[in-house]
């Protein structure tokens, strides 16, 4: 989740009204914003916000908010937008690679250095949170005065155009050898990857605005004398780039900016003129906002909840229905159910009542209900039980435990962080043998048990796999054998009921002694093994006496 | 025959012998410094070869109260007040005088009064206007009860039974004074048997001791003539190397009992999910951060799941691509089928829950369902103290007609409230398939704060609409780590320590 650094005293002229730090960590959880962080000493908090509000990714966007929240204003903020003459055209060929580009003039710009910190954040958080790291939208922030209109978004071969990048070594360098050597070249280059042309901004006189999303030239630098700026935003999906632009435009206008319009014209297609703040109505039902949060509001009253979270409405020429208006700023609302939880929040989630609805028998899942059932049979033959991960490491699942591993006949983890997990398990006792090897200077007899999941491939499934129930037992200690781990297992099938009707059929398995090894039967089915293990394993696991073990299938029991 | 008994009876038989009456129980363990439990045993060992005897007898002792205790150091009234008199050579004075110079509370100065004139040793007059006393005697002797009170000063408990008769009077003078506080008791009185008395020891055998009762004693009976070797039942016992559950076993059995009690049935589903269940139907859009290779297992093994039936993937195509019948926008973008196709580890149970509202579609059933699940899950990420890239989610589901954010508040409140966290707060969150979403945050009562639980809220119109599920038909959801609730109840502080199995803390346990 991104995090926001905020300082009281800027709060407080931003909101307009004296704020406690105390009171701050209250309210702004009813706002949707998670304090992370308090610093008293120096009047800062840290706050964290959900990725579906971008606009809260500057003072000046959470400041909006909580001016809602206190009632210093209502419903929707309002920001002048004048009429530019600036004009950017856009060539077809961009649609190959990077399709959408929108733009805006910001002028007579005096930042104090906290307001320049906060739009070098934005930035960062919109090309995090809205433009997928610099893949859907891009921004980029230009000194104005140093470009010459009407600009020009085009594609073109990555060697036919050179330029001196911003933060590169001061020469010119083409575009392939940016995405080759420049630092953010090399960050950004698989953005652009198989592309055949590289999308670019040019002024009038070919200069270069910007090689998006990788990096700008370094004309347009802003420095502290820049007193206008010019802003593009481009991307592969039309409505994140507006919504970038116009959380960045409302952020600047709140610092004391006048955003002017650019006229933006696709060459092939519409002409269009942003930043565009006009806010989006929505028709809302009155009843289906309080039933589904479970309040009864007059239509005056959620009205207001409206205003309060800096919605616009009123009454709808529809009988029970709101017209409720969006600012430009939020890009979360995509379907008429959004507006139940603006509604909850301006009403306040911490009035809201709760109520208790009765009805339905509740019911344990058979497989849990008997794995419980051989837990409690495990406990009285003296074992404790361990827990251990269903993610498993090939090399002790399977080597370690002398059995053969073909990739083929095993689950297979693509993308591990850690080498550690690279499968899941088919069988429980090798995380047994693991268990004891962590444990083996404990008192002994160590008697211990796992009933847990394993997976086992199987094509005719669904997910090509199945999910199995086992339980594995394992005694170890100087005198442990045959004989005992025999007697567990008559414990068990005794308690299960099974004892007339199940067998130990004398076998071999590569994991246990030969002559001191059988497979367990119940009526005919395979449904376990049972034996002392191999020396050659007790030593992989660094024991240094006998183990006897057994593992059974529940599946197949049940 | 030969008698024989264990050392220390002998040994308390050759004191007892020396003693020229009985005795009482708890004096003789004190003068022995042996526990009286231990002296009874050896007396039960004297009266089975009919040596010894011992009888209960009632025992009434008395002390002096705190009243009582200051008239001991301090003298009775009485014969405070006449030394004032005597000390200042006063022969006459003014009761209210005597009064102040006596520092006496009123009640107790009359007392000491009316029995000096008892005792004749002062006399009052009004003759002169004035109540007055003077002094009439020339020898002031201790008075008897005076002499029984100082009986006190060697022996702060008398027994009544060994009172004389003139002390039995003064006694009950002192009780009418309220002086004297009463304790009753039953002691055992010791004595010896005739046989006892006149037994020689030197012909009495000591006992072997034994440590271990052997069949064969049982059987020949010859356990009677060893000494069993007494224990010390204060040292801890060896280890019980017992069986147990794990304490995880034990809690999520805890939070099962819990989702019964409440209505809810069990539900169970694949660890190897199709990413189409896992995230696809939850409308996480395919370019969303959270289905990244960083934060996923993918797997090579196999590497494609079945789809459902052809007309539900393309419903939840749809609500990507336009919002489908689900009256959303969508997320405007082309839906791959191949991307939904991968195998992932389920990174939350909420696949399992899908493939409940997918069966609720099927099996055209009605309202309500209630259903929950607690099983593992996975994320792609390397341990630490506070991550595991398996562990395990809680997750509760109601689906029934109407019903409410309120209603699920109360849900919430009542489930965190049978865990034993009396109050909860929601707050404004984001979940990517549930609108509202909620925070859950409860009340640690023993850290005094406020703990971030879990998320909660109605499933998206976008997630449930392709299941037939349509409003005012809602789902309800909850969900949480198990991890976080299972450090504060075993207090651990490393989340890896509830999967690698420290035998000697499962052990150990109280849980």
């Amino acid at each position: 989740m991104p995090t926001l650094e905020l300082k009281l005293e800027r709060l407080e002229k931003l909101v307009g009204k004296k704020l406690e730090i105390k009171d701050l960590e209250y309210d702004l959880q009813w706002i949707g914003l998670d304090l992370e962080d308090v610093n008293v000493e120096e009047q800062k908090v840290k706050v964290e916000y959900n990725p579906n509000r971008p606009d809260y990714s500057s003072p000046e966007g959470i400041a909006r908010a909580l001016k809602g929240y206190y009632e210093i204003e209502l419903g929707i903020p309002s920001f002048e937008i004048t009429p530019g003459e600036i004009e950017l055209y856009v060539e077809p060929i961009v649609k190959k690679v990077r399709p959408y580009i929108v733009c805006g003039v910001v002028r007579n710009i005096d930042l104090d250095e906290d307001e320049v910190a906060t739009l070098m954040t934005i930035q960062e958080h919109l090309h995090w949170a809205v433009g997928r790291d610099r893949k859907k939208v891009a921004i980029g922030v230009h000194d104005l005065d140093k470009i010459k209109p009407p600009y020009r978004y085009t594609a073109v071969k990555p060697d036919s155009v050179s330029f001196i990048p911003l933060h590169g070594d001061g020469y010119p360098m083409n575009l392939e050898e940016i995405l080759l050597i420049h630092e953010k070249g090399i960050e950004y280059a698989h953005i652009l990857e198989g592309k055949e042309v590289y999308p670019i901004i040019f002024d009038s006189n070919d200069e270069v605005l910007s090689f998006p999303p990788v990096i700008n030239g370094i004309i347009t630098t802003v420095t502290d004398e820049t007193k206008n700026l010019f802003l593009d935003l481009t991307g592969t999906d039309f409505k994140a780039v507006n919504l970038a632009l116009n959380i960045l435009a409302t952020t600047l206008a709140d610092m004391g900016a006048k955003i002017e319009s650019v006229k933006v014209n696709y060459k092939d297609g519409e002409k269009i003129v942003t930043p565009n703040l006009t806010p989006e109505k929505w028709e809302i039902d009155i009843n289906y906002l309080n039933e589904y949060i479970g309040l009864s509001l007059s239509s005056k009253e959620v009205i207001k909840c409206f205003n309060k979270i800096r919605f616009d409405a009123k009454q709808s020429n529809k009988k029970g229905y709101l017209d409720v208006w969006v600012p430009a700023y939020r890009g979360d609302i995509m379907h008429i159910v959004d507006f139940t939880e603006e509604f909850a929040i301006g009403y306040g989630y911490e009035k809201l009542p709760l109520t208790i609805r009765e009805g339905c028998i509740g019911e344990y899942h058979p497989i849990q209900s008997f794995s419980n059932k051989i837990r409690t049979i495990m406990i009285g033959a003296g074992y404790l039980e361990v827990l251990n991960f269903i993610l498993s490491n090939s090399d002790r699942q399977y080597n370690y435990m002398r059995q053969e591993y073909l990739e083929k006949d095993h689950v297979q983890i693509l993308n591990p962080v850690s080498k550690e997990y690279n499968t899941t398990r088919t069988t429980i006792l090798p995380k047994l043998m693991e268990t004891l090897l962590y444990n083996r200077s404990e008192e002994k007899p160590l008697r211990i048990f796992e009933v847990g999941d394993i997976i086992l491939l199987d094509s005719s499934e669904e997910t090509g796999t199945k999910r199995e129930v086992n339980v594995s037992a394992v005694s170890y200690h100087e005198f442990a054998d045959f004989t005992e781990i025999k007697s567990t297992l008559d414990f068990i099938m005794t308690s299960l009921g099974f004892i007339k009707e199940y067998e130990v059929k004398p076998s071999e398995n590569p994991s246990y002694i030969n002559g001191r090894y059988g497979d367990i039967y119940l009526k005919g089915i395979k449904i376990g093994e049972i034996g002392e293990i191999h020396p050659e394993v007790l030593l992989n696991f660094k024991l240094e006496f006998p183990v006897a073990a057994l593992e059974l299938n529940l599946q197949k029991i049940i | 025959m030969i008698i024989r008994l264990k050392k220390q009876v002998i040994n308390i038989l050759k004191v007892l012998k020396k003693k020229p009456s009985e005795v009482i129980a708890t004096d003789l363990a004190k003068e022995l410094k042996i526990d009286y439990i231990v002296l009874m045993s050896a007396i039960n060992d004297l009266i089975e070869h009919d040596l010894g005897y011992f009888k209960e007898e009632e025992v009434y002792q008395i002390s002096l109260n705190d009243e009582g205790i200051d008239y001991l150091n301090n003298g009775l009234p009485e014969r405070q007040l006449l030394n004032i008199l005597l000390e200042n050579n006063i022969k006459e004075l003014s009761l209210d005088d005597f009064l102040e110079r006596s520092h006496l509370d009123r009640n107790i100065f009359y007392v000491g009064i009316s029995n000096l004139k008892k005792k004749r040793w002062i006399a009052q007059s009004k003759a002169s206007g004035e109540n007055k006393v003077f002094i009439t005697a020339e020898k002031f002797p201790k008075t008897v009860l005076e002499r029984f009170l100082q009986k006190f000063k060697e022996n702060p408990t008398l027994e009544r039974s060994l009172l004389s008769k003139d002390e039995l009077v003064q006694l009950d003078l002192l009780n009418k004074r309220k002086l004297v506080k009463k304790n009753n008791r039953t002691e055992r009185i010791i004595n010896l048997t005739e046989k006892g008395k006149k037994i020689d020891i030197s012909k009495i055998k000591e006992l072997e001791q034994v440590s271990k009762i052997t069949s064969e004693m049982l059987s020949s009976g010859s356990w009677k003539n060893y000494d069993l070797k007494p224990f010390d039942v204060t040292k801890p016992g060896p280890l019980l190397k017992a069986g147990k559950l794990h304490p995880m076993i034990k809690l999520i059995n805890e939070i099962r009992e819990i989702f019964i009690s409440m209505g809810f049935t069990e539900i169970r589903g694949p660890i190897i999910e199709s990413a189409f269940y896992n995230f696809d139907a939850l409308f996480q859009p395919q370019d969303h951060p959270a289905r990244e290779m960083q934060d996923t297992f993918y797997l090579s093994n196999p590497e494609v799941a079945k789809l459902p039936e052809q007309d539900r993937v393309k419903a939840v195509q749809e609500t990507h691509e336009n919002g489908g019948d689900s009256g959303s926008r969508g997320w405007g973008y082309d839906w791959e089928i191949d991307t939904a196709k991968k195998t992932v580890l389920r990174t939350h149970t909420t696949s399992t829950t899908i493939r409940r509202l997918a069966k609720f579609y099927r099996n055209n059933e009605k309202p309500p369902v209630k259903v929950f699940c607690i099983d593992r899950v996975f994320r792609n990420e390397k341990l630490d103290k506070s991550h595991l890239a398996e562990f395990t989610q809680v997750e509760g589901i109601v689906i029934d007609d109407n019903v409410t954010l309120c209603d699920l508040i109360g849900l919430l409140s009542e489930f965190y409230r049978k865990l034993g966290f009396k109050k909860i707060i929601t707050r404004p969150g984001f979940f990517p398939y549930t609108e509202p979403s909620m925070e859950v945050s409860v009340y640690y009562d023993k850290l005094g704060e406020w703990l971030e639980m879990g998320g909660s809220g109605i499933f998206r119109p976008e997630v449930t609409y392709p299941w037939g599920i349509k409003d005012p038909t809602r789902v309800l959801a909850w969900g949480q780590g198990l991890e976080r609730i299972a450090m504060l109840y075993f207090d651990r502080d490393d989340i890896r320590d509830l999967y690698i199995n420290p035998i000697k803390w499962l052990r150990s346990q109280p849980y």
